[in-house]
C-alpha cells in the first residue's frame, strides 16, 4: 500500500515536472529522459564486468535503423523505434563474435574500433546513410489524443511524457532482469568466470546476452531521439557523448541500479542548468572535467555511496545494497 | 606514376615520423604507469599551442618555441602523474576516466585562451627540397622527420645504455620486482611521464605550422596512436615504431589512391584484426591488462 | 559393459614438453578415486583435461561411453562432471546463498523472458530450495546471508563443494581439497566427502599429499613424470615399491 502511494506520488511529480521549466529546459528534460535509458542499459553490460566504448554508436544504430525504416519503408514510427532497438541488438550479437574474443582493456579498445568503423561507414556511404550530413527530415511521431490530453509531438512536453513512459517500461524490464536468476548469473560471470563456467554457465552466451540486451535498449533510446530531433548524422554519436555516458556511470557508481541514473541526472542538471544559468558557457567543459577528476579521486564509489551512507543510518536495508556495490 | 609513388612515399615518411613520436610516448606511459592516457592527443595539442603563443604572438625563434613546447608539455605530464595517476595507481579505469577529465580541461583552456577557430601560423621556412618537379619535400616536414629520428634514437640509447633506462625498462616489465631491486617507482613514473608527454609536445610543436591548430586536433591523433600501439603490441616501443611506419605507408597510399575515409576504416579494421588474432599485438609479449 | 568414467591414453604436450603421456585410468561408479603423484607428475594437467579446461593433445575422456574430452568446461559440467578449484575460488562479493544459487544454474536454467514476465516463480523457489539443501548438507545453512569472502577458510572450502553439489553432479572433481587445512579441518572435509559418496556421487580427488587421502579413497592411481605408475587400494599403493621410489625420488629432486 505504501509502495503504491510512493509510485503514484512519483508519477505525479514526473507529470508536473515540465510545467515549471522553460522551453529549452523542457527540451533538455527530453534528452535527459533518453540518456537515463542509455546509461541504465550501459550498466547492464557492466554487470558482466565488460566496459564498452561502442554503446553510443550502437544507440546510433537504433536511431539510423528507425529513421530509415520509417522513411524508406514507411513503417509506422512507434513500430520502427522498436525495430531500431531490435536491429541494434542483432548487430550486437554479430559484433560479439569478434569482440568477445577479447576481455578487459582489449575489449574496451576493440569496441572503440568497432564503433568508429560503424561511424565511418555511415560517413562513407551516402546511400542509404546520407554521408557526413546524415539523415534529415525524419518522420515525427504521429500526434494523437487520449481524450484528456492531446499529444502534439512538436511540443517537448508531449514528447517528454511519451519518452518518460517508454523509458519507465524499459527500466522496469532492466530491473526485472537484474533481479532475476539471469542477473545473478551476470554477476557470477563478472566476479569469477571460471567458477561460473564450472557451474555450467555458458560464458560466451551470457556475455552476448548482456551485450545484446544493453544494445537493444540503447537502440530504442536512439530511435526515441531520432524521431524527436528529426535529423541525425555520424557526429551525433561520437566519442564525446560516449565520454559523457562513461562519466555518468562512474560518477554515479555502477554498484546499484540507481547509481548511473543518479550520475546522469545530477551531472546533467549541473551542466545544462546550473552552469548555463550562472553564465559559465565556455567554461562548462572545464568544470565538467574537473568534476570528473575530483569525483574519481575523492568519491571512487560514486554518488550512490553517499546515498547508501544516508540510508544505512536510518534502516538496516541499505546494507544489502552496499554489499552489491562492493 | 613513379613520381606519384615517390611523393606518396615521402608523405608516408613524414606521417610515420610524427605518429611514432606520439605513439612511443603513449606506449612508454602505458608500460610504466599501466594506464591508458586518453589525454595524449591533447598533450600534442598543447605542444602546438605553445608554438602558436610563443612563435606567433611573442616572436620567439621557432626552435626555441619548439623546445619550450617540449618542456612545457613534459611538465604537464609531470603534473598529471602527481595529481592523477599516482593517487589512482590501483584503479586503471579511474586513471582512464581522470585522463578523460584532464583532456576536457585542456580542450576548454585552449578554447578559452585562443578561441575555437583554427590558428594560422606563419610558415617557418618556405624552403622546399625538389627531387623533381613533382617530388618535393618541404623543409618544415624535414624538420619533423629529423626530430623523430634523432629523438627516438636518443630515447633508444637512453633506455638501453643508461642506468635510468634500465630502471625504466625493469619497472615496465615487473613493477614489484623492480621495487624490490631498489628502483624507485615514483622516480621512474616521473621520468616516463615527462618523456612520454614531452614527445607528444614536440610532435605538436613541430607540426603546428603544417596542420590546422585547433582545440580538437588531438582527437584524430589519439585514434591513430591507439591503432599503432595495438598493432605494434602494447608495451613494445620497437613495435610502436614499426607499426607507425607500416600504418603511415598503408594510410597514406590508401588516401592518395582511394579515399581518406576508407583509409581510416582499413586502419581500424587492421587493429580489430590484430586484437582478434593476437591481442598482445604483433610485437607484444607483456600483458598488463 | 562400458566404464563409468574412463581416461584413455590421454596425452598433453605444451610445446616440446610432454606433461601427460598416454595416461589411462578407470573410475568406478560410486567410489572415491584418488589421483596422486609427486610435484610435476601431471596430476593437475590431467584434472584440467577431464574438466574441459584444457583440450588434450591426444587420447579421450569418456563418461558412460560418451567422449567428453575437448568439450568446453560448461559442456562437461552439463554432462554431470563438475569440478572445484584449488584455494578458495568463490564469488567472494556475493552471499553464501547466492553462491549456491549459481550452482543450481544447470538444474534450473534461467529464462530471460520468463524472468521479465514473472513466470519463473516455481523455478526460483525450486532453485532456492536446492541451494538451501546444498548449504544444509555442508552445514552452512546458518551462514546463508553472509558474504562468501568473509567466511573462515574451512567454511569457504565447504562452500566450494556446496556450489558444485547444488548442481546435482554425477562426478565431482576435487583439486587438492586439503591444501592449507589443519588436521581438524581435514577430518571434517573427509567426513563431507564420505557423505557425498553415500549420496551416490562419484569423486575423483587430485592430491599431492599421499597420507591425507589414504584413509579416504577406495582406489588410488599414482602417476609420475606424466605417466601411469601404479593403481590399487590404499594398502597396496602405500607399499608399492615404485610409488615409494617416486615419492622419495621426487623429494630428493625437490631438496
Amino acid at each position: 500500500m505504501r509502495r503504491l502511494v510512493i509510485i503514484l506520488l512519483a508519477a505525479c511529480a514526473l507529470l508536473a515536472l515540465p510545467h515549471g521549466l522553460s522551453f529549452s529546459q523542457q527540451e533538455i528534460l527530453v534528452f535527459l529522459t533518453i540518456n537515463i535509458l542509455l546509461v541504465s542499459s550501459y550498466r547492464l553490460l557492466t554487470l558482466t564486468g565488460e566496459w564498452s566504448l561502442a554503446h553510443v554508436v550502437i544507440m546510433g544504430v537504433g536511431a539510423y535503423a528507425s529513421a530509415l525504416y520509417s522513411k524508406e519503408l514507411g513503417v509506422w514510427v512507434p513500430v520502427s523505434i522498436l525495430l531500431g532497438g531490435a536491429t541494434a541488438a542483432l548487430l550486437a550479437v554479430l559484433l560479439s563474435f569478434p569482440l568477445f574474443r577479447m576481455k578487459g582493456f582489449y575489449f574496451l579498445i576493440g569496441s572503440f574500433a568497432a564503433g568508429e568503423i560503424i561511424r565511418l561507414l555511415w560517413k562513407r556511404f551516402r546511400d542509404p546513410f546520407g554521408g557526413p550530413k546524415g539523415i534529415k527530415g525524419i518522420e515525427p511521431m504521429p500526434d494523437f489524443s487520449i481524450g484528456i490530453y492531446d499529444f502534439d509531438f512538436f511540443e517537448p512536453v508531449s514528447y517528454y511524457y511519451l519518452s518518460a513512459l517508454v523509458v519507465a517500461v524499459c527500466l522496469w524490464v532492466l530491473w526485472r532482469i537484474e533481479r532475476s536468476p539471469v542477473g545473478l548469473t551476470f554477476h557470477a560471470v563478472h566476479w569469477q568466470d571460471k567458477l561460473a563456467e564450472a557451474s555450467g554457465v555458458n560464458l560466451r552466451a551470457y556475455r552476448t546476452l548482456a551485450f545484446a540486451i544493453a544494445s537493444g535498449f540503447a537502440g530504442i533510446g536512439g530511435g526515441l531521439m531520432a524521431h524527436y530531433v528529426g535529423t541525425i548524422n555520424p557526429n551525433s554519436f561520437d566519442v564525446d557523448l560516449m565520454v559523457y555516458v562513461l562519466t555518468w556511470a562512474i560518477v554515479g557508481g555502477t554498484g546499484t541500479f540507481y547509481g548511473p541514473i543518479l550520475g546522469c541526472v545530477v551531472l546533467t542538471v549541473l551542466n545544462e542548468i546550473v552552469l548555463r544559468e550562472l553564465g559559465f558557457e565556455q567554461m562548462r567543459p572545464l568544470i565538467y572535467g574537473l568534476i570528473m577528476i575530483l569525483s574519481i579521486l575523492f568519491l571512487p564509489k560514486g554518488l550512490e555511496s553517499i546515498v547508501q551512507h544516508l540510508t544505512t543510518r536510518g534502516r538496516g536495508k541499505g546494507v544489502e545494497e552496499q554489499r552489491a556495490a562492493e | 606514376m613513379l613520381e606519384l609513388l615517390a611523393q606518396t612515399g615521402l608523405n608516408a615518411v613524414y606521417a610515420a615520423s610524427y605518429i611514432s613520436l606520439i605513439a612511443v610516448g603513449l606506449v612508454l606511459i602505458f608500460g610504466v604507469m599501466g594506464v591508458i592516457n586518453f589525454a595524449h592527443g591533447e598533450l600534442y595539442m598543447a605542444g602546438a599551442y605553445t608554438v602558436v603563443l610563443m612563435y606567433t604572438d611573442f616572436q620567439v625563434p621557432f626552435f626555441l618555441a619548439v623546445a619550450m613546447g617540449l618542456i612545457f608539455v613534459g611538465c604537464l605530464g609531470l603534473a598529471m602523474e602527481r595529481a592523477l595517476f599516482r593517487p589512482l595507481r590501483d584503479n586503471p579505469l579511474g586513471g582512464l576516466v581522470a585522463s578523460i577529465g584532464f583532456l576536457m580541461i585542456l580542450q576548454a583552456v585552449a578554447a578559452m585562451g585562443f578561441g575555437v577557430r583554427m590558428e594560422h601560423i606563419a610558415p617557418v621556412t618556405q624552403a622546399v627540397i625538389e627531387f623533381s618537379e613533382r617530388v618535393r619535400l618541404p623543409v618544415a616536414r624535414l624538420y619533423v622527420i629529423i626530430a623523430a629520428v634523432v629523438l627516438l634514437s636518443a630515447l633508444w640509447i637512453f633506455l638501453k645504455k643508461t642506468r635510468f633506462g634500465w630502471a625504466l625498462r625493469a619497472a615496465a616489465q615487473d613493477p614489484e620486482a623492480a621495487a624490490l631491486q631498489g628502483i624507485s617507482i615514483k622516480q621512474t613514473a616521473r621520468i616516463a611521464m615527462f618523456i612520454g608527454a614531452g614527445l607528444a609536445g614536440i610532435a605538436g610543436a613541430l607540426t603546428a605550422p603544417l596542420v590546422s591548430v585547433n582545440p580538437h586536433m588531438g582527437h584524430s591523433v589519439i585514434i591513430t596512436a591507439f591503432i599503432v600501439i595495438i598493432v605494434g603490441g602494447v608495451g613494445s616501443l620497437e613495435g610502436a615504431v614499426v607499426a607507425s611506419v607500416a600504418y603511415a605507408i598503408i594510410h597514406t597510399f590508401m588516401t592518395t589512391f582511394y579515399d581518406g575515409v576508407i583509409a581510416d576504416i582499413v586502419g581500424l579494421s587492421l587493429m580489430l584484426l590484430v586484437l582478434i588474432v593476437k591481442p598482445t599485438g604483433l610485437f607484444g609479449s607483456a600483458d598488463r591488462a | 559393459m562400458t566404464q563409468f568414467l574412463e581416461v584413455d591414453t590421454l596425452t598433453m604436450r605444451f610445446g616440446g614438453l610432454t606433461a601427460v603421456d598416454g595416461l589411462s585410468l578407470k573410475v568406478r561408479h560410486g567410489e572415491i578415486h584418488g589421483l596422486i603423484g609427486p610435484n610435476g607428475a601431471g596430476k593437475t594437467t590431467t584434472f584440467n583435461m577431464i574438466s574441459g579446461f584444457y583440450k588434450p593433445t591426444s587420447g579421450e575422456v569418456r563418461l558412460r561411453g560418451e567422449v567428453i574430452s575437448g568439450l568446453r568446461m560448461h559442456e562437461v559440467a552439463r554432462r554431470g562432471v563438475v569440478r572445484t578449484f584449488q584455494h578458495s575460488t568463490l564469488f567472494a562479493e556475493m552471499t553464501v546463498l547466492e553462491n549456491a544459487l549459481v550452482g543450481t544454474h544447470m538444474a534450473f536454467r534461467p529464462n530471460i523472458f520468463a524472468a521479465i514476465a514473472g513466470w519463473d516463480r516455481e523455478d526460483r523457489r525450486g532453485a532456492e530450495a536446492r541451494a538451501r539443501e546444498a548449504l544444509e548438507f555442508f552445514g552452512l545453512h546458518h551462514l546463508a546471508g553472509e558474504l562468501a569472502g568473509e567466511l573462515s577458510h574451512g567454511h569457504q572450502r565447504a562452500l566450494g563443494l556446496a556450489v558444485a553439489y547444488a548442481s546435482h553432479p554425477d562426478v565431482m572433481l576435487l583439486d587438492e581439497p586439503f591444501t592449507g587445512m589443519n588436521p581438524e579441518e581435514t577430518r571434517g572435509m573427509m567426513g563431507l566427502m564420505r557423505k557425498l559418496r553415500e549420496d551416490g556421487i562419484t569423486i575423483l580427488i587430485v592430491e599431492h599429499d599421499m597420507q591425507a587421502i589414504m584413509g579416504l579413497c577406495d582406489t588410488i592411481t599414482c602417476m609420475s613424470f606424466g605417466k601411469f605408475l601404479a593403481e590399487g587400494g590404499p594398502a597396496e599403493i602405500r607399499n608399492h615399491p615404485a610409488v615409494i621410489e617416486a615419492y622419495l625420488g621426487g623429494a630428493r629432486h625437490v631438496a
